[in-house]
């Protein structure tokens, strides 16, 4: 069944777009991220113009941490003053995003900067992943009862001024560490339509050194505003949301994340985290083979204009 | 019996029209070869139009099913003489972009832009058009091959690599659909009556397009006719198109209200199941 998509002007399968947002929704459900980093260049692969790809998949990311921050909420697990500092730098962030995105697609070179960024940040993150899982792989094998490290470690960022004490966290730190982060995840949030989150809960984990317990709720709460802002300022820059496409995206995700919390409580962590480095890998490498490949033709139309 | 005769009549004379006004008629047999008598008709011309045509749809509409669209085109002419359609979307300036391999990547690195390159051009003739156009048209029936060269290019660029860009820029639109064929073929019958099918893609630019129909004798325009073919989004698709375009704030919070509305119900419904 084809179903025509008013802002992206193509028609396209709806069982196709159910289906993209099913695999995103099981992928939020089984490791609490959204799965935005795997559904954007889905879309682009299958003929998504990259701007609305985008901007549509932003749209998506509310619906998904709505929901998933509705359970974290209730069970008290998000850190409201970190997530409002992280906030002040993703709303910064995400904006001068847009701004960037505009540019780059009035100069024709925004497809090109979204497939590397993915490539670096997906190798880089499913890199650090996979030798991370293997490692505590072969450590719990070795010595199942291995004793718990300090809390967190002390690094030089920790002597940044403005310390601010987030008593949920149990941390006091800068508040310039975590606008920073929330300023890199709000750019990288609005140039690649993905919530961040899979960049966010490691950035938590290791760098700002957040218990792992409030993490995934307290990034919730910082894709939830940032995907609102970067839906806001796409479409009342560019006009590049297509609410149709987002729609099937969301239904098919609402299906597929409870699925995958199921899935998720049977396995094991780092088996989880092990398939899921290896799928980031793997997204990795196929975009990395696009920009790598001869393309079919190389010419493309960048922009079409009625002139008056 | 005198009855008869001119029901008859009535009905040979006027079978012929009546077939050419109604949408999608499988082609009818060859009429008599006797001409068609007229019947005394006071107050209007005597002559008939040499070429009249017609579509299947007064415009394409483009729903939220929308998978592109066939349309047949058809009418009558009077014999004898060759029958040229050309379709065009709204001329736009397009910026066709060129890939070079940079450190190993493809990336774009060229660009040159079009002035007056039409969405859509389908050109469909009943004779091979070298020999229909060979004493020339005065510029007024123009081939795809053609109407592209004619399309002006912005700013200075060499020339061969001018051609390159405009090559790419047909073989993008090709890809597309949107220049459907070199050249299409348009079915005479009965010596008389023409029809052809206009392919739509799905992903069609809106605008009013122009449906033109020529009718040649011996390499010369005798006959032209035009109307325009509206192609437009309607219904919902129309409404949040034009929301979009229009109120991108309010459309913007639409969508936001929308996403926050269906992950909290859908969220809230799915856990309890």
């Amino acid at each position: 069944m084809e179903i025509y998509l008013p802002i992206a002007g193509q028609s396209i399968n709806v069982f196709l777009l159910l289906g993209l947002g099913g695999m995103a929704g099981l992928l939020a459900g089984m490791f609490g991220v959204g799965g935005g980093f795997l559904a954007t260049p889905m879309l682009i692969f299958v003929g998504i113009p990259p701007a609305v790809a985008v901007a549509s998949q932003a749209n998506q990311v509310i619906a998904n941490s709505v929901s998933s921050l509705q359970v974290q909420w209730r069970r008290g697990n998000v850190d409201l003053r970190m997530g409002l500092v992280l906030l002040l730098g993703g709303v910064v962030g995400s904006s001068a995003g847009v701004v960037l995105f505009t540019f780059l697609k009035r100069i024709g070179q925004i497809d090109f900067v979204i497939a590397v960024l993915y490539v670096v940040m997906l190798s880089t993150i499913g890199g650090l992943m996979s030798f991370e899982s293997l490692r505590t792989y072969f450590r719990q094998k070795r010595h199942p009862e291995a004793p718990r490290g300090k809390l967190h470690q002390h690094y030089l960022v920790h002597r940044l001024p403005w310390k601010m004490r987030f008593y949920k966290s149990k941390l006091y730190i800068s508040a310039l560490l975590p606008i920073g982060l929330g300023f890199l995840i709000g750019v990288l949030s609005a140039l690649l339509g993905v919530g961040g989150g899979f960049v966010l809960v490691p950035a938590m984990i290791y760098l700002l050194g957040m218990p792992t317990s409030v993490v995934i709720g307290t990034s919730n709460f910082q894709v939830l505003f940032v995907a609102a802002n970067v839906t806001f300022l796409q479409s009342a820059t560019n006009g590049t949301v297509d609410v149709v496409l987002a729609l099937l995206l969301i239904l098919g995700g609402v299906v597929g994340a409870p699925i995958g919390s199921r899935l998720a409580a049977r396995l094991p962590g780092v088996v989880l985290r092990g398939m899921m480095a290896v799928l980031i890998l793997a997204v990795a490498a196929e975009l990395l083979i696009e920009l790598l490949r001869a393309p079919g033709s190389p010419y493309s139309i960048g922009l079409r204009e009625v002139l008056k | 019996m005198r009855r008869l005769a001119l029901l008859l009549a009535l009905g040979l004379g006027l079978g012929a029209p009546a077939f050419a006004q109604g949408p999608r008629v499988e082609p009818a047999p060859p009429p008599p070869a006797m001409p068609a008598p007229r019947l005394p008709d006071p107050g209007a011309p005597v002559t008939p139009p040499d070429l009249v045509m017609d579509l299947s749809a007064a415009r394409v509409s483009i729903t939220s099913a929308f998978q592109g669209e066939k349309l047949l085109l058809f009418g009558m002419f009077d014999p004898p003489g060759e029958v040229v359609v050309v379709v065009q979307g709204p001329p736009a300036r397009e910026t066709v972009m060129r890939k070079e391999r940079f450190l190993g990547l493809w990336l774009n690195t060229g660009r040159q832009a079009f002035d007056d390159v039409p969405a859509y051009y389908y050109i469909a003739a009943s004779q091979p058009l070298q020999r229909l156009l060979a004493r020339g048209t005065g510029g007024e029936i123009l081939s795809l091959a053609d109407r592209l060269a004619s399309v002006r290019s912005v700013g200075t660029r060499e020339d061969s690599d001018l051609t390159r860009f405009r090559i790419g820029l047909t073989d993008v639109k090709r890809r597309e659909g949107l220049y459907p064929a070199d050249i299409g073929q348009v079915t005479i019958q009965a010596n008389r009556l023409f029809r052809v099918d206009l392919p739509f893609p799905s992903r069609l630019p809106e605008g009013v397009y122009d449906v033109r129909a020529y009718l040649l004798r011996d390499g010369k325009i005798v006959a032209a006719i035009s109307r325009p073919l509206p192609v437009a989004k309607v219904g919902f698709n129309a409404q949040l198109a034009g929301w979009a375009n229009r109120e991108g704030e309010l459309y913007g919070l639409g969508a936001i209200l929308m996403a926050l509305l269906v992950g909290w119900i859908g969220g809230t419904v799915m856990r309890r199941l």
